[in-house]
Parts: C-alpha cells; sequence; structure tokens
C-alpha cells in the first residue's frame, strides 16, 4: 500500500465531524456603515477573549499542576485566577452567542407555527429577551457598585472583588443589544432572524454567518 | 407563587424563548414578588455568579477544549476505530461501547456535561454513519453520561454524605451495583434497537487489523492513562486531569499528527469558549431561579401537606423519589440534596431507614432530573455541542427514562441490588 | 415577623445547635419566629453574608476566616497559637475579651453589621495519612488548607505543602492521594468523614476554629429596646449551651470515629513537640501584623492583653 493510500485510507476512517461542524466563521455585522464598522469590532474582541480565555484556563491549571509536583509549591491564586476566566469567557461568549444565534431554544412549537405568527413571536421574544439583559446589565452593575463599597477582596490574590465583575454587565449589555437589533431587524427585513446575521432554521449550514 | 411562576417558566420555554429567559423570568418574578419590588435584584445577580463559580465546574470547559482537538484531529478517530475493530462485527456493538465509555469516564471524570461532550463528541458521528438513529444516538450519550452520579467518585453523594451525616465510602460502594444495572439495561435496550432497526455490522476484523488498529492509537492512549492512571494515581484532580488532556491533545495534534495549526487551535479554544457560555449562562440563571425555591421555602410548604409521617418505609422512600425527581428536573441538583435532605432527615430516622440506600435513591434521581426535560444540565450540554434543536435531543429519551424509572423501583422493593456490595466490604 | 437566620454548616454541626438554641429562645420569648438555612441552600457564606448587608437576611452567622476578605483584622484568629489551649481558659476568654466584645463590634458595624457575639466551634486538628510529632513529619506532605494567607503561611512554616484545593474536592483528593492531610475541627472531621480517608489525627493545639454571629445593623436598630434585649439574652443562652455542648463533643466525636474506623490513630503532641510548632509560628503573627497595619497590631495586642487577664 502506498504512503498516499495509506494516508487516504486514514483520512476516511477518522472523518469524525468536529463536535461543532462548522467552524466558526469571523463576524460580518450587517450593520450599514459605521455602527457596522464597531459592531465587528465588538465581535472581534469577544472572540479574541473567548479564545484567549479558554487557554489561559488551561495553562493556569496546567502550571498548577507542574508547580505542585516540580517545584512542591501550588499556585494559591489558581482557582481564583480560574474564577475571573470563566466569568470573562461566559459573559464575552453570551453577547457573541447571541450574535451567532447560537442560544439554546425549545423551537418546536415555534417552528411549527405559519410564516406570519412565527415573525410576530420572534420579534417579541427578541425584545422581551433584550429588555431582560439590558435589565440585568443595570443590576449587575448597581451589584458591583456595592461590591466595591465594601471592599471585599479575593483571599489569595488580594485584589478587590468588584473588579473581577467588571465583564457582567458588559456581557450582558452587548447581549441585550444583540437581540433589540435582532427585533429591528426582523421589523425591517422580510425574512425571520435568529439574530441581527443569522436566519432561523437548525440544519442551514449556509447560513451560518 | 410558585404555581404561577412554573406556568410562566414553561410557557416561555415552549414559545421559543432562549432557554436563558424563562429561568431568568423565573427566577425575576421571584425575587419581585418576595421582596415586593425590584429592590433586592443584586442578590440576584449574585446567585447567577454563585452559580458559575464552583471551581469544579472548570472541568467541563477543559473537557470540551480537549475533545474538541482530539475529534478535529486524529486521535478520537484513532481510539474509536481501535474499539470498532473488536465490537463492529457485533450487533449494536458501537452503542454498547458508547454507553459504557461514557460510564467509565463520566464516572472517573466526576462531570456528567463533560462526558456528554469528551464521549459523545468523537462517538456521536461514527454512530450515525453506522446507521443510529440521531435522537437514540444523543438520548443515549445523555442518559449514560448520567450513570456518573452514582459510579465513584461522586459529588452528589459526597453532599449527602456531608448534610446526612452519612459514610461517603459506604455511598461510593453502594452506588456501583445501580449504576452497573443501568449501564446493562441501557446496553440490553441498544441492543434490542439494533436488531429492531436492522443497524448493519461491520465484517469482522482480523486479529492483524486489530494489532494494526492498536498501532495506530498508541498515541491516543495515553488519554485513557492520563485520566484514569492520573486521577487514581493521585497525580491530578480531576479537573487537572482535563487540562492535562488538553496540554496532551494540544503536542499530539500539533507536533505528533500535524493535523492541527494556531489558527486551528485558536478557532476551537473560541467554539469551546462559545459553548461553555451558552451553557453556564444557564447554570446561573438555575442558580439564581434555585434560590427563590430555597429562600421562600416551597418545598418544605408541600411537604408539610402531604403528611409523610403516616407512610411506611417503602412510602417514604416513593415520596423521597418523587421529590428529588421532580426537584431535579427544574432545580439545580446540588441545591436540591442541600434543601431537601435535611428536610427527609427526620422522617427517614424515624421509619429506620438505611441512609446510605436513601442517598442511591436520591442520587439515582439526581441522575435522571439532569437528563430529564424541560431543564436538565446535561440537555443543555448535548445542544450547545451538537447543534440540535431541543425536540431533537430529548425525543429518544423517554425508554432511558423509563429504565431508569424501573431502576428506581427495583432499589426500593430489593435495597440489596446497592446494599449487597456495600455489606460486603463493610462486613455488615 | 419572620426572620431569617443563614450559617455555614449543616443543622446538626456546631453552627447548627447554635442557631437552633437561638431560634427556640427567641420562639419561646417573643411572637417573631426564625426560618434557619443551613450551608448552601441560600449560597456559600460570602452570599450569605452579602445578603444579610442587603437586608434580605437578618442573622448570619460566618466564621472571621472567611470575614478575613471584607475586615481584614478578623483572620487575627488564623495566628497560630494565639488561642488558649485550656478550654476553660478559652471559654473565659470568649466571655470577657475586650477584643472581641467591645473592638471586633466596631469593626462590623462598618460592615453595616451588628456583631451578636463569637463563639469557638472547637480545636482545630491535622488528620493526615501518616503519623505527626513535629515539623519533620509534615516535610513535602501536600496539606489542604483553605485559601487563606496567613493560613497558608502557618502551615508553610509548619513544614508542609499548603495545597489550595475546593471543599468538594478535599475527600476525593485524600482518597486518591493528591493531599495527604487536612484541618478541621473535631466535630467536622467526623460529620464530614474526613477519618475515612485518612489514618492519623494529630492534635497540635495550634487553633481553635473561631465563629461569629451577626445581624443586619439596620434590622437591629431599627427594633424596639425590648426585642433588642430579647435577642441579646437568646444570643447569651445560646452561647453558654454551646460552650457546654463543646464541653466533650470533641471526646464524643472521636469516640464515634474511633467506632467507625477502629485503625485510626490519635495523637495529642506533648508541650516539647507542641514547641518547635510555636516556634515557626512566629513569624505568622508578623506577617499578620503587616497585612493588617496599625489597626490589626492593636486588635492582637488587645487579644494578648484579654488573654494574659484569662490565664493565671
Ligand atoms: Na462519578
Ligand atoms: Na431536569
Amino acid at each position: 500500500m502506498s504512503e498516499e493510500k495509506e494516508r487516504s485510507q486514514l483520512q476516511s476512517q477518522t472523518d469524525t465531524t468536529g463536535t461543532d461542524d462548522a467552524p466558526l466563521q469571523d463576524y460580518q455585522s450587517s450593520l450599514p456603515g459605521f455602527l457596522g464598522t464597531i459592531d465587528t469590532a465588538i465581535s472581534r474582541i469577544e472572540s479574541v477573549l473567548l479564545a484567549a480565555g479558554v487557554l489561559l484556563m488551561a495553562l493556569n491549571t496546567i502550571s498548577n499542576v507542574v508547580g505542585r509536583f516540580v517545584f512542591q509549591s501550588s499556585i494559591f491564586f489558581s482557582e481564583e485566577l480560574n474564577r475571573i476566566l470563566i466569568i470573562l469567557i461566559t459573559f464575552a461568549g453570551i453577547s457573541y452567542a447571541a450574535r451567532q444565534g447560537r442560544h439554546i431554544r425549545m423551537s418546536a412549537i415555534f417552528d411549527a407555527l405559519p410564516p406570519r405568527p412565527r415573525k410576530v413571536l420572534m420579534v417579541i421574544i427578541a425584545i422581551v429577551t433584550a429588555i431582560f439583559m439590558l435589565g440585568l446589565a443595570w443590576y449587575s452593575l448597581q451589584y458591583i457598585l456595592t461590591q466595591a463599597g465594601r471592599g471585599r477582596v479575593l483571599p489569595s490574590l488580594q485584589i478587590p472583588v468588584w473588579i473581577i465583575l467588571v465583564w457582567v454587565p458588559v456581557g450582558f449589555f452587548m447581549t441585550g443589544l444583540q437581540y433589540a437589533l435582532t427585533a429591528i431587524k426582523n421589523l425591517i427585513e422580510k425574512d425571520i432572524y435568529l439574530s441581527t446575521s443569522v436566519l432561523e432554521g437548525y440544519d442551514d449550514g449556509e447560513m451560518e454567518v | 407563587m410558585a404555581l404561577t411562576i412554573f406556568s410562566i417558566m414553561i410557557v416561555l420555554l415552549l414559545l421559543g424563548f432562549p432557554m436563558m429567559i424563562p429561568l431568568i423570568v423565573g427566577a425575576f418574578v421571584g425575587f419581585y414578588s418576595l421582596f415586593g419590588g425590584m429592590g433586592q435584584m443584586e442578590t440576584m445577580v449574585q446567585q447567577m455568579m454563585a452559580g458559575i463559580r464552583p471551581a469544579s465546574l472548570i472541568a467541563v470547559p477543559m473537557f470540551i477544549f480537549a475533545a474538541d482537538i482530539m475529534t478535529r484531529g486524529q486521535s478520537a478517530g484513532r481510539l474509536i476505530d481501535l474499539v470498532m475493530s473488536f465490537v463492529g462485527h457485533l450487533r449494536g456493538g458501537l452503542a454498547v461501547s458508547t454507553a459504557a465509555a461514557c460510564t467509565m469516564f463520566g464516572a472517573v471524570s466526576g462531570s456528567t456535561q463533560a462526558t456528554v461532550v469528551a464521549i459523545g463528541g468523537p462517538l456521536r458521528p461514527r454512530m450515525q454513519k453506522a446507521g443510529y438513529n440521531d435522537s437514540f444516538i444523543l438520548a443515549l450519550i445523555v442518559n449514560s453520561s448520567d450513570i456518573a452520579f452514582l459510579i465513584p467518585p461522586s459529588i452528589g453523594m459526597i453532599i449527602y454524605g456531608v448534610v446526612s451525616n452519612t459514610s461517603i465510602a459506604e455511598l461510593f460502594i453502594a452506588g456501583v451495583g445501580p449504576g452497573l444495572l443501568i449501564l446493562l439495561l441501557f446496553s440490553i435496550y441498544s441492543w434490542i434497537y439494533a436488531v429492531r432497526n436492522n443497524v448493519p455490522t461491520e465484517e469482522k476484523a482480523t486479529w492483524g487489523e486489530r494489532a494494526l488498529a492498536l498501532q495506530k492509537a498508541l498515541w491516543p492512549l495515553g488519554f485513557p492513562l492520563i485520566i484514569i492512571g492520573g486521577i487514581y494515581g493521585g497525580i491530578f484532580s480531576p479537573t487537572e486531569a482535563a487540562a492535562a488532556c488538553v496540554l496532551y491533545a494540544i503536542i499530539l495534534e500539533m507536533f505528533v499528527f500535524r493535523e492541527l495549526d494556531f489558527n486551528g487551535l485558536y478557532d476551537t479554544a473560541k467554539s469551546t469558549g462559545l459553548i461553555t457560555a451558552v451553557v453556564f449562562i444557564l447554570v446561573g440563571a438555575g442558580a439564581a431561579f434555585s434560590w427563590v425555591i430555597s429562600f421562600a421555602q416551597i418545598p418544605q410548604a408541600i411537604l408539610a401537606g402531604i403528611g409523610i409521617d403516616q407512610m411506611g418505609q417503602i412510602g417514604v422512600l416513593f415520596v423521597i423519589s418523587i421529590a428529588f425527581f421532580i426537584g431535579c428536573m427544574f432545580v439545580d441538583p446540588i441545591v436540591v440534596i442541600l434543601v431537601l435532605v435535611p428536610i427527609f432527615a427526620p422522617v427517614v430516622n424515624s421509619v429506620g431507614l438505611d441512609p446510605v440506600l436513601v442517598g442511591t435513591i436520591i442520587t439515582l434521581q439526581v441522575a435522571i432530573g439532569s437528563a430529564t426535560p424541560p431543564f436538565g444540565c446535561d440537555i443543555f450540554t448535548a445542544i450547545a455541542v451538537f447543534k440540535r434543536p431541543y425536540i431533537e435531543v430529548i425525543r429518544g429519551t423517554p425508554p432511558f427514562i423509563f429504565i431508569l424509572l424501573c431502576v428506581s423501583a427495583l432499589l426500593i422493593f430489593f435495597p440489596q441490588i446497592a446494599l449487597f456490595l456495600r455489606d460486603l466490604a463493610f462486613a455488615k | 415577623d419572620t426572620w431569617r437566620y443563614a450559617f455555614e454548616e449543616a443543622i446538626t454541626d456546631v453552627q447548627g445547635v447554635f442557631a437552633t438554641k437561638f431560634k427556640e429562645e427567641v420562639e419561646a420569648n417573643s411572637d417573631h419566629e426564625i426560618q434557619l438555612f443551613p450551608y448552601g441552600t441560600l449560597g456559600e457564606s460570602a452570599d450569605i453574608m452579602e445578603q444579610t448587608q442587603a437586608g434580605i437576611l437578618q442573622f448570619v452567622n460566618q466564621s472571621p476566616g472567611f470575614t478575613g476578605s471584607l475586615i481584614p483584622e478578623a483572620q487575627v484568629f488564623f495566628v497560630p497559637y494565639l488561642l488558649p489551649q485550656d478550654e476553660k481558659e478559652l471559654n473565659e476568654f470568649f466571655r470577657t475579651s475586650k477584643a472581641i466584645n467591645e473592638m471586633f463590634p466596631e469593626l462590623y458595624a462598618e460592615q453595616g453589621l451588628e456583631l451578636l457575639t463569637m463563639y469557638p466551634e472547637g480545636e482545630v486538628v491535622m488528620t493526615t495519612k501518616e503519623p505527626v510529632a513535629g515539623p519533620a513529619d509534615l516535610n513535602e506532605v501536600k496539606f489542604r488548607v483553605m485559601t487563606n494567607p496567613l493560613l497558608v503561611e502557618s502551615y508553610k512554616a509548619f513544614g508542609a505543602t499548603p495545597t489550595p484545593l475546593p471543599w468538594g474536592e478535599v475527600y476525593g483528593g485524600l482518597q486518591t492521594n493528591i493531599i495527604q492531610g487536612q484541618e478541621n475541627p473535631m466535630f467536622f472531621v467526623e460529620s464530614t468523614k474526613m477519618y475515612e480517608v485518612t489514618d492519623y489525627i494529630t492534635f497540635a493545639g495550634h487553633n481553635n476554629f473561631t465563629t461569629a454571629i451577626m445581624a443586619n445593623q439596620d434590622f437591629f436598630e431599627g427594633l424596639s429596646e425590648e426585642d433588642q434585649k430579647m435577642i441579646n439574652d437568646a444570643i447569651d443562652v445560646a452561647f453558654e449551651y454551646i460552650l457546654d455542648y463543646q464541653q466533650g463533643l470533641t471526646e464524643e466525636s472521636l469516640a464515634a470515629i474511633k467506632e467507625a474506623k477502629p485503625s485510626i490513630t490519635v495523637t495529642r503532641l506533648s508541650d516539647e513537640q507542641r514547641a518547635p510548632f510555636m516556634e515557626a509560628a512566629k513569624d505568622v503573627e508578623a506577617q499578620f501584623i503587616e497585612m493588617t497595619g496599625d489597626s490589626g497590631k492593636e486588635i492582637l495586642e488587645q487579644m494578648k492583653a484579654d488573654l494574659a487577664n484569662v490565664s493565671d
């Protein structure tokens, strides 16, 4: 068996699709002009934070093991650093997921509706979601201010707790904004949009922008 | 209040709102009515943060990341080829192997969500190719992953042990019997499924082909070694083992198999972050909702109304099973254990039930709850990872839930399923 | 009214026993009702503390070790060998200490909290896989401690490798040997089953786990004088009750453990054996002063004065 053939056979045998079939495409905002530029830029920042957060988390956790075994000393802030990263990932991720139309929903009844009511429902869903996200942005900001006022610190890092929460209101706000824009998009355009740039429908791989 | 909140949540869920909204609205309505306005919404935010804080959750993104790298590269495929060379010719062999792999991985990693990703991720496409229906595959993965709750180490059992002052070592051993029984029943069901749907089998591999598959899988066999050897060998905590798998996966796919470049790594990290966020925001919202239920003392109110004191042992066990089953459908399992166990403790004592048996039954209900609609962490994870609609993920679950409920009933009538090994080990 | 009271332990642990007694007293002497929320039902230690500051909860039991991230001076309770090793002296100290009964309430008040009392939960013991007779035996032992800088320093000084591990992973970590030791009060070693996965229990006398019960200050100040007195009386009753309850609690826990695991070895270090640990601990005191400045130093000195008063 030639080298070439073996390789191709191996390819076919291992042709398991990724857990996340299509790699996430870079997001291009569908908003006009300057707004679009900002929107695209923000999405880039979010995706960098997401990837960096995950990579740092792996690095941090492994370093702790190495420290414990090789240098006989644990990294004390390791757990706190992971906590910071998980908040960063979650809240950079929820607005990124909103852009990509990836938030989990149970759409069986929704999908069965005729187009017109479906569109109305989509607008309502987007508006209600936006309201709650923006509300949470507000209350999480209040929460941070309260935290800052009390001066609680992380035991190991000795930095104020509120600093690790700054991504929370930002994430909620950006998510709320995405849903608000989705509502507007659905009002302007003829089709039904899950997010500003994603048409509804799970199987439509191509529509995934 | 509870009934209103549950109704609102179900309606929002069915209408197709993003899943976080029913949970957030449920928590919101709870805070609003408990405190007569918006005055305490900060605590709702606090509890959402508390939900995603537990250090053990870090294992989830780490295993997602490792599994995604393995699947995009060659490691996962080579490992599956190895398994297939041994079971491919058997009817339902792949399904049974998947169930067993989920059980083992879940047992060791301690995280059912990580199991859905790490085992389900690579095996689902292969099962699809082998001719299994996707709903069956998804249900098999989600439900087999939940067996992990019963097999040590089990965080649910540790918490039950602490709250109820029960030996954790005994609980651990008691979980093994029911866990293996469930695996056996799932395997039988998989076999029946494969026969009835005429899932084709592969030609039996020769020993030469098996040797070749083994040789190709030598490097990837490092993963089970890291996880099992690392954790039981006292080198890693489960979370650290997950991170070690990430490191090993990166080394293999980038430098040994050369399947992954830096762009690929970046994309994989990004997609891991996205899946993590989508699931964790639900975990956070669920925690805020759980807080409301706990603060309003809703379980106490409901249980006070049913007169549990007058029931015998069997009756009490049934009430406990039902209470935990329903609780875990809507609320995070850990919170359910923390809230309900102390409430039931006096009656468990007064009717003379073995707390180890009660703990095993409770852990089983917790396992079922995580895979049961409407709110189940493992369902969310499966949706986020596999990008399949909610309804498709749960469509195949009824037979599995039925099996699990049968095992619950069996445990109640034949406690020896759980206690046999315990009695043997502790010479009771 | 219905008042809500949250604490950090299970209902059957020391904090739960205190809370139950307090509830009984309040409900017997007034028309108020108290709902108890044990560990985890409303969140972790920091959560219930914040909820009390926000006025959602009226009472909270939090150990100063956790309060240390909010009130640094509270970490004084982690300075090893500060508290008396003798139970009678210890109880008298908590009753009479000026630092505890006058200085700490002011610090808590700055955080909107009315400090009602502090009380001891029991001597902290080490549970390990190998015997411990001196610092040399802790060499290279990965010892799980709470993430608190002073505790970490203490165990470094004792010669161990302090290893932070989330509480949920401690049992499994001891079982698989990631860590080889941990410390907790005796009753907690029993209730959390730590003895199942370790073989040696060592009393080194380095600390007695202290905890504090407080009320939301606005709530407390808004009460009638009569109610305030009723609460303070209930606290006093619960305080004496818990000191009583503790007499022999350590022994009872030990007996229960020995019955469940006859092979366990229990060692009380002699004064000579404790000396090197006490010597090592001196740096930790300096570290505490460095972390908390003049205010911490003042508290520490007052505590030492209070201690001198009870030991003679
Ligand atoms: Na497990
Ligand atoms: Na569920």
